[in-house]
């Protein structure tokens, strides 16, 4: 928990300068938008955490997006598919995408980076391929199955609120995945071989099972988003859909705590990770007229939080050891 | 192709390695080699003349190459392909997928295959001279959509976009006759056309006259003939990027009037956005281009309208001039060096008719 004070911290910073700066920023409306745009990037993140957590990367996330966002609306409207059969062909495309990744790299020992960057390429250029380039989107149909994102819950005590129905999903991915990573024997598995994977072979564990686990949860995750972000938006193109989504992942999860060097991760700071950048895209567009320094402002404002953390975490470092110390001169 | 130019790079100098050794290693790259190497030479046509008009085959060939994808080009492409039939060229449809340096890949590409013409939207026409320039040298370049007036291109095929963007502006006044607050949507500013046709809807908002060389920064809020512009969102064509910019400018302006999409694809995001905030019909919808849900809004009348290009004419057009210069008939370049293809204005009135026939054109089931 420790962990993910300080970028806690910095959301929560960032909500009270951008309530300030602009009234709107608190309306309920503005409030569902930004709900509902972290549970649709925050389920893509707590998927790619997991691979991080193993110390891999997976870089084919924004792909897996566009080819079960671009393949959703063609399989039901293209080729008039039952949705329920629909779903479970775009579902079952991303475990296998997952699985293929695993076996590659556990049997074949390819490098993670080179894997999925070759899926980047593959599942996109697919997803062209098989639209030939054309738009999709469910037109005024579907109105049911779109409610999964665009649907709302009205809360018992609040009037004017509604909770957007991605969040739904956000949670049960969450719940589901902080109970998975924190209270079973596997989610210690994969914590441990992500800190030294040949210690954990050596110790029993059947790390290429649970790194193959790491990836179909992955792509499964990021192909529950593609569903949720075409339902949400109602038009993909297949050239940009979900382009560059794979970093707002990466950099959620990172934010949110999880090593690089794998071994650690939380899922609640993964969440806020994925918050704090909506919310930073939000506060630049309610608060100021250039939307074209977005991703300066982000960048910027990211990195000096990070320095900020890193500079209290020395901090802290140093005093708990001159403390230490002094302890043990006086003892 | 690196792995072909790497790997013959082995074949030169194979007397340095130990024979026996090394044979396997160095037989996957060869095996490689020559398989991709037939492989290319036998997708590729026999076209090593690069030479510009040579094409062996008989039939001139003709490349339509556009600034990104879309539907829009997609249309354009129906216009491409019929007339490629018509005058008897092969006529083929290029969209470049990664912007600029993409679709200066496939200009060159073009030109190293002995193109016998090109008709290109360029993405950065100022910074493209060169680049057309060298390829006006090997070939018949044209430009279409979005012209490049310093280039060397023979002709320039499309409208005005400074004048699309009039009748734009126009509509959103008639739609707002007591005036009000406006907000733009576009893909992004950094293309000619993008910025002349946004141009275009602020002057006539604003009731300026007409000059095409005015410019107005993104982010200023601009007043005048009792309308309020309250700025210019960009979304890189990240569409739910481009939904959320729509959503925080509600959220922003709660009292919003008038929301104007430029690109084809902003006008149906903005309509999910109004659906989402139960505003459909309060805001004021002005839209640019043919998208269906565009359309759609105007039937039901939560669109005021939209300002459509000629897509299909840009392709049919294109081809027709290319093939004649193909031929050595320079006579079909005009004095002005271009060629109107005039947007037109759709309204709830006139949208049935309009969408009947590009349907037609463009062999939609639906």
């Amino acid at each position: 928990m420790r962990k993910i004070l300080g970028i806690t911290a910095l959301l929560i910073v960032v909500c009270v300068i951008t309530s300030l700066a602009s009234s709107s920023f608190l309306s309920a409306y503005n409030l569902e938008n930004l709900i509902r745009r972290t549970a649709l990037f925050g389920i893509i993140s707590i998927g790619v955490a997991f691979v991080i957590v193993t110390g891999g990367i997976d870089l084919s996330i924004g792909s897996v997006v566009c080819l079960v966002g671009c393949g959703l609306p063609w399989l039901l409207t293209t080729h008039h598919w039952s949705v329920p059969t629909a779903l479970a062909a775009v579902i079952l495309v991303s475990v296998g995408i997952g699985l293929g990744h695993g076996l590659l790299i556990t049997r074949l020992r390819l490098p993670p980076f080179v894997v999925t960057l070759c899926g980047l390429l593959l599942y996109r250029g697919i997803a062209r391929g098989f639209t030939q380039d054309q738009t999709v989107g469910f037109g005024s149909e579907f109105k049911a199955l779109r409610s999964l994102a665009t649907g709302q819950i009205p809360l018992p005590f609040l009037s004017g609120f509604a909770l957007p129905a991605p969040w739904i999903f956000l949670i049960a991915v969450a719940v589901l995945a902080a109970i998975f990573l924190n209270r079973t024997i596997y989610g210690r598995y994969l914590l441990a071989l992500g800190r030294n994977e040949d210690a954990a072979r050596y110790s029993g564990i059947n790390t290429r099972r649970m790194i193959v686990l790491a990836y179909v949860i992955s792509s499964t995750l990021a192909g529950l988003g593609g569903i949720l972000f075409v339902l949400d938006v109602n038009s993909a193109q297949p050239v940009d859909f979900g382009n560059f989504y794979e970093l707002y992942a990466i950099a959620a999860a990172v934010l949110g705590g999880c090593s690089l060097r794998g071994g650690e991760g939380t899922i609640v700071g993964v969440i806020v990770g994925a918050a704090l950048m909506q919310v930073l895209r939000n506060m630049i567009t309610l608060v100021t007229t250039h939307n074209n320094i977005e991703f300066a402002i982000i960048g910027a404002v990211i990195l000096l939080g990070v320095i900020a953390d890193e500079l209290v975490k020395r901090y802290a470092a140093r005093r708990r050891a001159a403390r230490a110390l002094a302890a043990e001169g006086a003892g | 192709m690196i792995s072909v130019e790497c790997a013959s790079g082995f074949c030169q100098s194979p007397g340095i390695i130990p024979v026996k050794l090394t044979f396997q290693p160095i037989a996957i790259p060869l095996v490689l080699t020559l398989a991709l190497s037939t492989l290319l030479t036998g997708c590729k046509p026999a076209s090593d003349s690069a030479g510009g008009s040579g094409s062996g085959g008989g039939k001139k060939k003709i490349a339509f190459v556009s600034n990104g994808v879309a539907s829009f080009w997609t249309i354009a492409g129906a216009g491409v392909k019929a007339a490629g039939e018509k005058f008897g060229v092969d006529a083929e449809t290029l969209m470049p997928v990664e912007g600029i340096s993409d679709q200066k890949r496939i200009i060159e590409d073009l030109v190293t295959r002995g193109i016998d013409g090109i008709a290109v939207s360029p993405i950065d026409p100022a910074n493209q001279t060169d680049l057309l320039n060298r390829a006006a040298k090997r070939t018949h370049l044209i430009t279409h959509d979005s012209d490049a007036p310093a280039s060397d291109r023979e002709l320039y095929i499309g409208m005005d976009n400074y004048s699309a963007g009039r009748l734009c502006g126009d509509l959103v006044r008639e739609a707002m006759p007591k005036g009000g607050t406006v907000m733009l949507f576009i893909g992004r500013l950094e293309q000619d056309n993008a910025k002349r046709r946004r141009q275009g809807v602020i002057d006539a908002i604003l009731g300026r006259p007409a000059n095409p060389a005015n410019y107005d920064a993104p982010g200023t809020i601009l007043e005048g003939n009792g309308f309020k512009i309250l700025g210019t969102l960009t979304d890189q064509f990240d569409r739910a990027k481009g939904k959320a910019n729509a959503e925080d400018a509600l959220a922003k302006y709660p009292d919003l009037g008038c929301m104007v999409g430029l690109f084809a694809y902003n006008p149906p995001l903005m309509l999910e956005a109004l659906g989402q905030a139960n505003k459909l019909g309060k805001v004021q919808v002005v839209a640019f281009d043919e998208d269906d849900a565009t359309l759609e809004g105007i039937q039901k009348g939560h669109v005021h309208g939209t300002v459509v290009q000629n897509p299909y004419m840009y392709g049919f057009k294109s081809v027709e001039i290319l093939s004649e210069l193909a031929k050595g008939n320079a006579s079909v370049i005009p004095a002005s060096k271009f060629i109107d293809i005039p947007a037109r204005q759709i309204r709830k009135a006139t949208v049935d008719e309009f969408w009947t026939d590009l349907k037609a054109k463009t062999g939609a089931k639906k």
